[in-house]
């Protein structure tokens, strides 16, 4: 009984059906009717001043060495410093599917694979440059891979000007034993469209630490999907939203915990203004043999107007019988009582706000093992505060 | 220094007033005590003057150093030099004390025109402050008064007062919950901000704090208005007999 929709100018630009809201999964982002104007996709020539503008517009620029630089969604070698990084090319064959993974394949999206064989303390960044051109789409994916025992901290940082479709996927690979620190900021065009997916796949004993930081973008949706394939590993995703405007933000994390013994925590502070919406969606499956799983997750909005709003979506599928699984979600405004009290110490009333939201998006940041990494996320939230 | 006039306070959303026509001068040096029975409107005075929300002046004024305080929002009344020691200070989770501290003190610098302290001297100036109090670097590096115990929170509250040197300290039943020793650390930290520009009004039930902060002027508060004024040897009065005569005096 399919109900096919006859497809949209939108949907025969970029050559794939988009998701609505009749999708479970979907429902508060509905693609279809959201992506209403064709972004035909297009290889586009960025002039090097719009490229060095952007690349120093980055928090991090002073901060990682080694970095990775695509410039409308191909590899720009020469602002990259890819000295003592493995790269090679990405295997373009996923093993899941779903609407942005099929989107990343139609529109033939380019990227590199970017192995750590030994330890690597310096952080490196994966710069996403997109430049103002005709709308249009355009697609990224690159796999991260840090070999049995090694460790190593990535940077991904997305920022443009315009307005475009941005499709990204990354694929996260943490070998046995390793452990894999990450760091997303996603401070695209806010005109744009952002479409991400991560898929991690952990084996035994080793250990993510993924904070996903989203303040850029009309429209975000991120997808995570994670697979423990062997015991004793843990992973930690944290997310930040600071949102404000008309911008939605929609995040759908799935957590398979397939083997036993396996600890995930999900953590997201999502800081709502003006008529701002964000959504987190974020389900647990344990399968029947991944007995003492412990899963925990949790997310907490800070609605600064009345007419912000927030959506949270926990689900838990569990199969096995000895697990500790939880989930937890709160809503609310700036406290009073820390309002008054930091006034009563002489602080402005802007000043007191900007440190509460700063506190509260600050437990995310917390979670970044890196001092300067976390120094320049706290200046960036304090000037969204400013500048918002 | 501090005039209040004929102050009348209701809660916002109720009708019933809580102070009923309550005057109080305070000059620059002198430290007033005020003494009342629970619900006589202690901490409503407190409130009021800092500028906490959900109480309606009704009648009445309140000035200081001839400023419009009831005009000031509660960062200029800080500014202006007012300060009130919580009775139950406020936890804020994720803002580092130190920093408070600094963002606190460097505002109301701002706001009178004088220059912010450097990192350094600001470091200096805080944790010379802080060892008199017993007070800690760990304390100081964790969220404001977030896992704090009742003692800490108070002598918390001390240093915040030591760092931004107010001109007029409220300090609203700094004793309670405290145990001898934590009330002499925070006596002596309160004694050691005696100076003759600095009026302090110490507003508790019992008399035992007055024994460590001695006041000049002790008044009773009763049913929402002043009911007596005398010296320190009142506080020991109302020690013996209890608060009863000047209960059946108001009603």
């Amino acid at each position: 009984m399919s109900t096919a929709l006859q497809p949209t100018a939108a949907e025969q630009a970029l050559g794939v059906s988009l998701p609505s809201r009749r999708m479970e999964d979907w429902r508060w982002t509905d693609l279809r009717a959201r992506i209403n104007k064709p972004y035909p996709p297009q290889k586009v020539q960025a002039p090097a001043r719009d490229v060095e503008r952007l690349l120093a517009a980055s928090p991090f620029a002073k901060i990682a060495k080694a970095r990775v630089v695509f410039v409308n969604g191909a590899l720009d070698e020469k602002h990259s410093r890819l000295s003592g990084l493995n790269i090679g090319p990405v295997d373009a064959k996923l093993k899941i599917t779903d609407p942005v993974i099929a989107l990343n394949s139609t529109l033939k999206a380019e990227g590199v694979r970017l192995k750590f064989s030994e330890t690597q303390d310096q952080p490196v960044e994966i710069i996403h440059i997109t430049t103002d051109a005709a709308p249009r789409a355009l697609a990224v994916h690159n796999r991260i891979e840090v070999a049995d025992g090694a460790s190593a901290f990535v940077i991904e940082t997305f920022l443009g000007e315009g307005d475009y479709v941005l499709n990204a996927v990354t694929e996260i690979a943490v070998g046995k034993g390793a452990h894999l620190d990450r760091l997303k900021l996603q401070d695209d065009s806010s005109a744009s469209t952002h479409l991400a997916q991560s898929i991690y796949e952990l084996e035994e004993a080793s250990r993510l630490n993924d904070v996903l930081v989203l303040k850029g973008s009309a429209l975000t949706r991120q997808n995570g999907t994670l697979a423990f394939n062997g015991q004793h590993a843990e992973a930690k995703i944290s997310g930040a939203y600071l949102l404000k405007g008309k911008q939605h933000c929609d995040t759908a994390l799935v957590i398979n915990h397939n083997v036993p013994h396996c600890t995930s925590r999900e953590l997201f502070k999502c800081v709502m203004d003006d008529d701002a919406r964000g959504i987190f969606q974020g389900k647990v499956v344990v399968a029947r043999d991944a007995q003492k799983t412990d899963g925990k997750q949790s997310s907490h909005a800070l609605l600064l107007s009345e007419r912000a709003e927030f959506d949270a979506k926990p689900e838990l599928e569990i199969y096995a019988d000895d697990v500790v699984c939880g989930h937890g979600a709160t809503a609310g405004d700036l406290n009073h009582d820390h309002m008054f009290y930091l006034k009563s110490r002489g602080i402005p009333e802007a000043e007191a706000k900007a440190l509460l939201i700063a506190a509260f998006v600050g437990e995310a940041f917390d979670m970044v093992a890196n001092d300067e990494l976390r120094a320049a996320l706290a200046g960036l939230a304090e000037s969204w505060v400013v500048n918002k | 220094m501090l005039e209040i006039k004929n102050l009348h306070v209701k809660l916002e959303d109720e009708s019933r007033e809580i102070l009923k026509g309550l005057s109080l001068t305070v000059k620059p040096g002198e430290v007033h005590a005020i003494m009342g029975p629970n619900g006589s409107g202690k901490s409503t005075l407190s409130y009021v003057l800092s500028g906490r929300e959900g109480y309606e002046v009704t009648e009445g004024s309140v000035t200081y150093n001839g400023k419009d305080v009831l005009a000031m929002e509660p960062n200029e009344r800080a500014a202006a030099g007012l300060f009130l020691a919580f009775q139950y200070p406020i936890e804020i989770p994720g803002v580092q004390t130190m920093q408070f501290l600094k963002v606190a003190l460097n505002a109301q610098r701002k706001a009178r025109g004088e220059k912010e302290l450097s990192i350094p001297e600001f470091m200096r100036f805080v944790k010379e402050r802080a060892a008199r109090l017993n007070i800690t670097q760990d304390m100081l590096k964790r969220p404001v008064n977030v896992g704090f115990s009742g003692g800490e929170k108070k002598r918390a509250e001390i240093l915040q007062m030591a760092v931004l040197e107010p001109s007029l300290c409220i300090l609203d039943e700094t004793d309670s919950g405290l145990d001898i020793d934590a009330l002499k650390v925070v006596a002596e930290g309160v004694n050691a901000l005696r100076s003759p520009d600095r009026a302090m009004i110490v507003i508790t039930h019992y008399q035992r704090l007055l024994d460590h902060i001695v006041p000049d002027v002790v008044h009773v508060l009763s049913g929402g208005r002043i009911v007596k004024t005398g010296g320190k040897e009142l506080a020991l009065e109302l020690e013996k007999n209890g608060y009863t005569d000047y209960a059946e005096k108001a009603a």
